[in-house]
């Protein structure tokens, strides 16, 4: 198994340095190979991960590190493969083959920093990792060169970096604190401290929880140190954004999740759920709002993310197993539906040559797969069934209606279903309502002929998405054995207790 | 209240903190950009040579080689690069803070206060250095953060950022001064690549706005 | 021996006779680092006595308050060396009268009365520079209280002897930060009251340039001396404050004796020339800050005084 381990952490690095050398219709190849076979190693660690925490060296990977690997594998893959078809839609364009190398390159050092983080041993390799993603996805907002690009890329660069900045302060915190019992040379393993458990000192573990919530969070997208997210998420190119919203943010929340199960262990749960509950309360509320009034499509989607972030930071706040469970399956339900999502609404806003909701209209005429896959990934997003997302909201939901206090589970509820209005109006105006052709055509500058071609552009652009609907499907459906194996031993390594 | 002197190692010690947060304030009030970043390389500098005295007077031998990296970068690279791009922009702002000298001053004492204050409540202990340098290192950070919440260009924001991370650096003395020497030097390789990309980035935004300030940056909101 | 009544009293003495020398020092120093050869460190003796000899003359319709100002400042600067320890190590009959606060009372008294004085002549720019001298004075009066704080800390008490023998008791008082701290801001305090570069210029034709000089436009003759001498006196008193307080409080007399007085009157002499010296640099180094700016170096000040108080309160002080 320390040889999947190994080449899960190379791969992705392997294939960033080939694509930046070699031609780009090779390093295209090299990409999507290595997506596919990172997808492939995350599958095979799944039933390991299940089972027992394996581990080699600085690695090491346990039921929780597997769901966010298995996350990140399927966005690489599914990305990668995307972005073949998502280059070739703007191969016209100028300066387009250094950007497309560049935009290689950094894709597949993004995934590699995700893929890597949730494998690290230690809080400080974490961090590390998650600092690399950082630095590489901001350069990827920026890659469009716009002057919305430029800055969305400082906003997220800035902001980003202070938040890791803090989560720097609660590493060398939790160092403080595990030195203090495990003697100084601590290598900072993850392990190592959730068994030191409750000789930990109290008020540094709190302090360190606390920054390190604050700190990541601030890359997982809660209110209200989530400032940068909408912006970067609708300037970067459409597999940037999918690779944010989908992976990025959930690789921050497994590092916020990290933090918790070792206060969990030294002060007990119910600090970490009263902060993460907060968060999550206030990320909900503020998304849900914005969502009914949004004009960009990609902010739309963004927001989202906001609000299923908030839904994460709430199932773990709950307390309650079934709604741990389902917080993991939460993250891998909502990896499918958001890469889904951003992937169609890449295509149309290409294809639109806008953002702007009010523009994009009749797509079910224009595309005729993506526009109705891309409202069936947006209903999911919307916890409709029979989709992966419907299934996890539900068992969130349990868990809250089965903790003392009933009024969170209640404001979640709420709350979703006023996001659900927000979302599902937009996209069925997207879908259905006929623009003018006067003003669509001058909207798009294309001639009325184009108009009414009824043809995707690439099947690159569409594998992808069927294959997160698949996804989504079967986890709405009936995930395999191993998986929800997984899902419940990560539950379990949460220390969720009723 | 009557008050115990310290020793000489913790006066001393401690007076070297009380600089790095006065070099911290330095760089709020400073209007010219080329200099606060000169004030960031002494306030690295100053950090670099307690690490020396904690490694000297306390036995850590790692240290020595953590001063002497970060030396090396936070002194002379990251301050060179930074000067350089300040250089290359031909555009040194003035003040680009958003609110007049004394109330930047006033908010940042009061954020430095707050952090002073609040790190005596978590029971912080050391064995290196005097605790109260911990709440030093807390007000750095806070005055880093204030620093870029209320300066408006590129160039002050990313200093301020990298001021923060000498804060860090400074608690990391305090509390953390036996932290793997391997560790260390990912902390601060990592920050040689963050330093990289906020260069990159102030290009990029120099580019497309012609000027280092930020306040042209109000298009995306909602 | 002397009498501790007597040394008391030599303390005054003392200071009010070395101001003008150190005036004239300073003058004479920075005319020395501009190049020119300045005038004799005993010149302002000569000038006083000069005015002296003068006639003096009061602006139509000023009232008795212009007349008064000058001595009531002159004594009210005069009387602060009871307070503080300026030849002796130990408080002397008249030193618990009045603490940190008690000083500063008659530091106020005496910037008061001159500008009530300023006001009365209904000159525009004598009121311009009372109002201005005032202004900076009153946002410097937080300064001084935090610094007062800082002693309080410190020592317990506010008074300037327990300051001194503080400051004295060990090497390691010396680096705190707090007591660096407070030190900074009251130098920075004296340069601001004692109308030095940045905040003023000191010697110059240039009324607007002016804080408290320009204070004294309408008195002539013995008044005018009066007046002169005063702020003379107050600078040196700023001087012995710092120095016997925060930065050197050695060779001062442990007793009565007259040796060890004449010695501490020599020392005294020579530490105020030293920082005459570091004043007259900065006089030199620096330009006049515009009028707006002077907030932003009293902020710094408070900024300090402030820091020196909570590195204190933290223990780290």
């Amino acid at each position: 198994m320390s040889g999947v381990l190994i080449a899960l952490v190379t791969v992705g690095l392997a294939a960033a340095l080939v694509s930046l050398v070699v031609p780009v219709s090779v390093g295209r190849v090299v990409s999507v190979v290595a997506g596919l076979a990172c997808f492939g190693l995350a599958l095979v660690l799944v039933p390991a991960a299940a089972n027992r925490t394996v581990g080699t060296g600085f690695l090491r990977a346990d039921a929780l590190s597997g769901v966010f690997v298995l996350t990140v594998g399927f966005l690489y893959a599914a990305t990668t493969v995307y972005t073949v078809g998502y280059l070739r839609a703007q191969a016209h364009e100028d300066g387009h083959r250094c950007r497309t190398r560049l935009l290689w390159c950094g894709l597949n050092l993004f995934c590699w920093a995700m893929l890597a983080a949730p494998l690290m041993s230690g809080l400080a390799l974490l961090w590390i990792a998650i600092e690399v993603t950082t630095v590489v996805s901001a350069l990827l907002v920026a890659i469009d060169d716009t002057d919305g690009a430029a800055e969305a890329s400082w906003k997220y660069l800035l902001i980003a970096s202070a938040g890791l900045g803090v989560a720097l302060f609660a590493t060398i915190i939790i160092y403080y604190a595990g030195a203090r019992v495990l003697g100084e040379g601590l290598g900072l393993g993850i392990g190592q401290l959730i068994h030191a458990g409750l000789a930990l000192p109290a008020g540094a573990v709190r302090l360190s929880f606390v920054l390190a919530t604050l700190g990541f969070g601030t890359k997982m997208g809660l209110v209200p140190v989530h400032t940068w997210l909408p912006d970067a998420h609708a300037e970067a190119p459409a597999p940037a954004s999918t690779l944010l919203s989908g992976g990025l943010l959930a690789v921050s929340f497994y590092a916020i999740l990290r933090y918790y199960q070792i206060t969990s262990a030294a002060v007990g749960a119910s600090f970490g759920r009263t902060v993460l509950l907060a968060f999550g309360i206030a990320s909900l509320l503020l998304a849900a709002l914005v969502l009914l009034d949004q004009h960009d499509i990609k902010r739309l989607l963004a927001y989202s993310s906001v609000e299923h972030m908030g839904i994460l930071a709430m199932a773990i706040g709950f307390g309650a197993p079934i709604a741990a469970a389902g917080a993991m399956l939460h993250v891998l339900a909502h990896a499918a539906a958001k890469s889904c999502a951003f992937f169609g609404a890449g295509t149309m806003s290409a294809l639109y040559r806008t953002r702007d909701i009010g523009r994009i209209r009749a797509t079910l005429d224009r595309l005729p797969l993506t526009a109705p896959m891309f409202l069936l990934a947006v209903l999911a997003l919307s916890a409709l069934p029979p989709f992966g997302i419907f299934r996890s909201e539900f068992m969130i939901v349990a868990g809250g209606l089965a903790s003392p206090s009933k009024a969170p589970a209640a404001i979640l509820v709420l709350l979703t279903t006023l996001a659900f209005l927000g979302l599902s109006f937009v996209t069925t105006r997207m879908s259905f309502e006929s623009g003018t052709d006067a003003h669509a055509s001058a909207a798009h500058g294309l001639g009325p002929g184009a108009m009414r071609a009824r043809r995707e552009p690439s099947v690159w652009l569409v594998a992808p998405m069927v294959a997160g609907l698949i996804a989504l499907l079967v986890l709405g459906i009936h995930p395999p054995g191993p998986l929800q194996q997984l899902l419940h031993q990560a539950a379990a390594e949460l220390g969720a207790r009723p | 209240m009557s008050h115990t002197v310290p020793g000489f190692y913790d006066a001393a010690t401690n007076a070297v903190a009380v600089l790095v947060l006065l070099i911290e304030f330095g760089m709020l009030r400073q209007a010219l950009l080329r200099d606060q970043v000169r004030l960031y390389a002494a306030q690295s500098l100053v950090i670099s040579v307690l690490a020396l005295v904690v490694a000297a007077s306390r036995a850590v031998p790692e240290l020595y080689a953590v001063a002497g990296f970060s030396f090396v970068l936070k002194v002379v690279a990251v301050p060179w690069a930074l000067r350089r791009l300040v250089r290359g922009t031909n555009g040194e702002i003035a003040g680009s803070g958003r609110f007049g000298l004394a109330t930047q001053v006033l908010l940042a004492l009061v954020a430095g206060g707050f952090g002073f204050f609040v790190s005596g409540a978590f029971g912080i202990s050391s064995t290196v250095l005097p605790e109260s340098a911990f709440g030093m290192s807390v007000a750095v950070f806070l005055v880093g953060f204030v620093m870029m919440v209320i300066r408006s260009d590129v160039i002050s924001q990313s200093v301020g950022f990298f001021s923060l991370e000498n804060g860090v650096s400074l608690a990391a003395l305090v509390i953390a001064a036996g932290l793997p020497f391997i560790l260390e030097l990912v902390f601060l390789f990592d920050l040689l690549v963050a330093a990289v990309v906020f260069g990159v980035l102030i290009r990029v935004h120099h580019r497309s706005t012609a000027s280092l300030s930020t306040r042209p940056l109000t298009r995306l909101r909602g | 021996m002397l009498a501790p009544g007597a040394v008391n009293a030599l303390q005054v003495i003392t200071v009010v006779a070395i101001a003008p020398g150190v005036s004239g020092w300073i003058s004479q120093f920075e005319a020395r680092l501009q190049g020119r050869c300045g005038p004799r460190i005993l010149q302002p003796y000569y000038d006083l006595g000069k005015l002296f000899r003068k006639e003096s003359l009061a602006p139509e319709g000023a009232s008795w308050v212009f007349l008064a100002a000058p001595g009531v400042a002159f004594v009210a600067y005069a009387l602060v060396p009871l307070l503080i320890p300026v030849l002796t190590s130990y408080g002397l009959p008249l030193g618990y009268q009045g603490d940190i606060l008690g000083g500063g009372f008659l530091l106020s008294l005496g910037a008061f009365v001159v500008a009530v004085a300023a006001a009365d002549t209904g000159a525009p720019y004598a009121q311009i520079g009372a109002s201005r001298a005032i202004t900076f004075a009153a946002i410097g009066e937080p300064v001084v209280l935090f610094i007062t704080f800082a002693v309080a800390i410190v020592t317990g008490t506010d008074l300037p002897y327990a300051e001194a023998a503080a400051t004295r008791a060990s090497a390691a008082q010396l680096i705190r930060p707090g007591h660096i701290l407070a030190g900074i801001a009251l130098f920075m305090v004296l340069l601001a009251e004692t109308d030095r570069i940045p905040v003023a210029t000191h010697s110059s034709t240039i009324e607007l340039g002016m804080l408290g000089e320009a204070r004294e436009f309408e008195h002539s003759g013995p008044y005018l001396a009066v007046l002169k001498w005063g702020g003379q006196v107050k600078q040196v008193v700023f001087f012995v404050l710092l120095l016997n307080l925060f930065v050197v409080p050695w060779g001062l007399a442990t007793d009565g004796n007259l040796v060890s007085v004449v010695i501490a009157i020599v020392t005294l002499v020579a530490k105020c020339a030293g920082l005459g010296v570091v004043i007259a640099v900065i006089d030199c180094g620096f330009g006049k800050l515009r009028l707006f700016k002077i907030t932003e170096f009293v902020s710094a000040a408070f900024l300090l005084s402030v820091l020196a108080v909570f590195t204190l309160l933290i223990g780290a002080g």
